[in-house]
Order: structure tokens, then C-alpha cells, then sequence
């Protein structure tokens, strides 16, 4: 597939229809709808448990491709071993797609993921990071940002940041693997279907992970989802980057970062994180934006 | 509902579902508070709600977007992202 241009070029089929029980306007799930049109009809999702879990709930399901319901721990391993049945009936022509929560993907199934990508598996394994265990009640998880309120790091008197963790920084993480690895963002659907469709065209294993915007789980209201989502890469919180042969390439340059504040504001997560709260997370983003900046095009990892 | 007018049948006892993407049929029209109305005369063809549409609810067609209103949750998504307002908002009558 010819790269897409702008929005009017996303082709005009969906795989993923309406009908399902995950929440309105969630953002992981218009993730896979768009995934979907790049990915095309012949594609196998390994889903590991979590919200997308609730796609299919018998007897109706939402899919017109494959799905293997998968166990938290492995879906990446899985996933390779769906490859290698492919492999040995001689069927090339399929897609092998994780899509996985950030639980699964930061703690749960990490070693899973390591191996596979360290054997450069033909995989394209998907991310959608809505920062917290969303299916079970938006518990804290290694890719949580600082200051952000949940139910095991809720904010109250004694502890006024909520999670006090600096999340993982799972892409330099993956790019040590040496393997394709890649930020999205809804609000940039034409780079995100693009990072598949490489993905999709290489001979091994990708990493691509979307910043799952959740309404439920942020507590904001859903219309804003793309909004946010925009405003995560406009702060500066979700740069736009890939990692390739540990090559850095930033896909998004601005001269100069919206602050924080804009994006926080918006969610329900960050109410009443004190000022200095404010300062920390926006000294952990600037730090991150400079290092972006000064390894742009170079090795990086 | 009796077991033959449902859309999956039993392998060995093994309940299966037989039509991908029958779920387009399940009606989500009771979660909407506010329901989206489009206006053709304001509609510039841009996509931008269809691309963004999370339920699939709404269809591209040579006229433009159409929308299903038995799978739309009411998310307003398209209402805010549409550029020239031809996405509005109107409150459910019950
Ligand atoms: C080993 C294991 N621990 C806990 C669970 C319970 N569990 C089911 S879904 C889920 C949340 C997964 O979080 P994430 O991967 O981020 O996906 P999300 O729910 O946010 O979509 C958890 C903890 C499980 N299924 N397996
Ligand atoms: S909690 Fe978030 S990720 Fe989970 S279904 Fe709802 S909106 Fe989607
Ligand atoms: S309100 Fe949400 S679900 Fe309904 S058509 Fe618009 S984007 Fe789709
Ligand atoms: S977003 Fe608005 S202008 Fe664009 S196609 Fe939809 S209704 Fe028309
Ligand atoms: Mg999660």
C-alpha cells in the first residue's frame, strides 16, 4: 500500500462495527477501527485481557478479522506461534497483530514481549496506552504518568501527587531490541496508519504504541477525546517519534511546547494536582523534549 | 429468543458465533443523552467525522457521512471535530 497523503485517502471499509460495550468514544477502540483499514481483512488480533476484551461478548461481536483472546501474559508469544503455523502451511499473506493494553504491555507481559522482539518475530505488536489497568478500575500501572490520581495511587491529604512513579520509557525500552518502534496519536490518524503501514511491509517485528485516550478512565468527557489526544503532542506529554535500527527520527517538531497545564486541565485524573506537582511533570516533559531534540536523527540507542 | 433465531449455532455443545460483525445489529441508542444531526448545506466532504467515528456509526457515502442512529453512543465526537458545524448537537427527547 502507497502511503496516505491526508484524511480523505483513509480507505472507505471498516472491520470493526459499531454494537459493542466498550465505553462511548473510547479511544482505544477507534485505535483498532483505523488500525483495521491498513491492516485489511486479512489479520489475526492477539488481544491480551482488557478493555478490548469487550469487543466480542457472545453472542455478538463487533469483528470481521480473526481474534484470539489471549491470556495478559503472553500475547506476544502467542503471537508468534500463530506465525509459525502460518509459516508451516505456507500462508504469507496474513497480518499478526498484538493489540494490547499498557498492563499487559509495561508489566504483565513484558518478558513475552522481549523475547518476541528480540527474535525479530514477523509481529506488529500494538500498545494502546490508556496509562492505567482500565479494565479493572484504572489501577496504577509502570506506564501511569506522575501525578496522575488512581485507585491505587488515589491523591488525598497524605499523598497530594497521586502516583509519585516516573512511568517507563518503554520506547527506548523496545528500541534496544532493535526493532521498529513508533508513537501515534488519534488526532494524527494519516502518521498513525502510516507507522502501520511500514510496519506491515517489514520482514520482522514492530512495536507501534497509540496513546490510548479514555475518556472513563481520565475522566473527561468523551467529545474531547481527539482534542486531548492533539494536545497531548501539542504539551509535549505524547511526542510523536520512531525508532528505527535505533535510529531517532521526531515526526512532530513544534519551535515551542504548549505547557502542561493546557492538557491537564481537561482531565478529571490531574484535578487538584498542587502546583509543584505541575512544575515536576513539566520539568520531566521539557527534559524529555530536549533529549528528543538533541538525538533527532542520530543513533539514539 | 429461541435457539434458531439466534445468529451462532453449537459445535459440540461449543457455542460459536457464525456472522462477523453481527454486533452492528445490537441497538446502543439507549446510552445517548444528545444525538448528532448533520447538515449537508454547512458539510465540506472533509471525512473528518467518519475517520473518527469509535462505533463505526457513521457511513461514508458519495453524498457524504450518514448516521446510524441504533449504533451511536452519543460520544459528540463528531459534533466537536467537525470543522464548519454542519455536526450539531440535539438532546434526546426521553
Ligand atoms: C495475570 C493477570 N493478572 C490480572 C488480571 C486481571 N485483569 C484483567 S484485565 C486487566 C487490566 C489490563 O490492563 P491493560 O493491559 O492496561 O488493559 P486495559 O484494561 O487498560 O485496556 C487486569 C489487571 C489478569 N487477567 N491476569
Ligand atoms: S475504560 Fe477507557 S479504554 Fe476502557 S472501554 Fe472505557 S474508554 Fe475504552
Ligand atoms: S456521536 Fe459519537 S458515536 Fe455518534 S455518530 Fe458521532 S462520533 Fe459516532
Ligand atoms: S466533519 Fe463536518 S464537514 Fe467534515 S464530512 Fe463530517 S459533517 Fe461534513
Ligand atoms: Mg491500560
Amino acid at each position: 500500500m502507497q502511503p496516505i497523503k491526508n484524511i480523505k485517502d483513509i480507505p472507505e471499509f471498516d472491520l470493526l462495527t459499531g454494537g459493542s460495550s466498550v465505553c462511548a468514544g473510547c479511544g482505544p477502540s477507534m485505535g483498532l477501527k483505523l488500525a483495521l483499514k491498513v491492516l485489511g481483512p486479512k489479520t489475526i488480533i492477539i488481544n491480551s485481557a482488557g478493555c478490548m476484551t469487550l469487543l466480542p461478548l457472545f453472542p455478538n461481536t463487533p469483528l470481521k478479522v480473526s481474534w484470539i483472546h489471549n491470556a495478559i501474559e503472553n500475547a506476544a508469544t502467542t503471537a508468534a506461534g500463530a506465525r509459525h503455523g502460518l509459516d508451516a502451511l505456507g500462508i504469507k499473506d496474513m497480518n499478526v497483530v498484538v493489540y494490547a493494553g499498557d498492563g499487559a504491555t509495561y508489566d504483565i507481559g513484558f518478558a513475552s514481549l522481549s523475547a518476541t522482539a528480540i527474535k525479530n518475530e514477523r509481529v506488529i505488536y500494538i500498545c494502546y496506552n490508556n496509562q492505567a489497568y482500565g479494565n479493572t478500575g484504572f489501577q496504577c500501572t509502570t506506564a501511569t504518568p506522575y501525578g496522575s490520581d488512581t485507585k491505587t495511587t488515589p491523591r488525598g491529604k497524605e499523598n497530594p501527587i497521586g502516583n509519585t512513579t516516573i512511568h517507563k520509557d518503554m520506547l527506548k525500552l523496545m528500541g534496544v531490541h532493535r526493532v521498529y518502534c513508533a508513537t501515534a496519536s488519534l488526532a494524527y490518524p494519516v502518521d498513525f496508519l502510516n507507522k502501520i503501514n511500514k510496519a506491515k511491509e517489514r520482514d520482522g517485528f514492530s512495536y507501534i504504541e497509540l496513546l490510548g485516550t479514555c475518556a472513563t478512565g481520565w475522566n473527561f468527557d468523551p467529545r474531547y477525546t481527539i482534542k486531548i489526544s492533539r494536545l497531548a503532542v501539542r504539551c509535549g506529554m505524547w511526542p510523536l517519534y520512531e525508532i528505527d535500527d535505533r535510529k531517532l527520527s521526531l515526526n512532530k517538531e513544534f519551535k515551542e511546547l504548549k505547557p502542561v497545564d493546557e492538557y491537564l486541565q481537561l482531565q478529571g485524573r490531574y484535578k487538584q494536582l498542587p502546583p509543584d506537582g505541575v512544575i515536576k511533570l513539566q520539568s520531566l516533559v521539557n527534559e524529555h523534549w530536549a533529549e528528543l531534540n538533541e538525538f533527532n536523527e542520530k543513533r539514539y540507542v | 429468543m429461541r435457539e434458531e433465531e439466534l445468529s451462532y449455532k453449537g459445535i459440540h455443545g461449543i457455542p460459536v458465533i457464525l456472522e462477523p460483525g453481527n454486533a452492528a445489529r445490537v441497538d446502543r441508542s439507549s446510552w445517548r443523552l444528545v444525538r448528532p444531526v448533520y447538515n449537508k448545506d454547512k458539510c465540506t466532504m472533509c471525512k473528518i467525522c467518519y475517520t473518527y467515528c469509535p462505533d463505526s456509526a457513521i457511513a461514508w457515502t458519495k453524498e457524504g457521512p450518514v448516521i446510524n442512529l441504533t449504533s451511536c453512543k452519543g460520544c459528540m465526537i463528531c459534533v466537536e471535530e467537525c470543522p464548519t458545524n454542519a455536526m450539531t448537537q440535539e438532546k434526546e427527547s426521553s
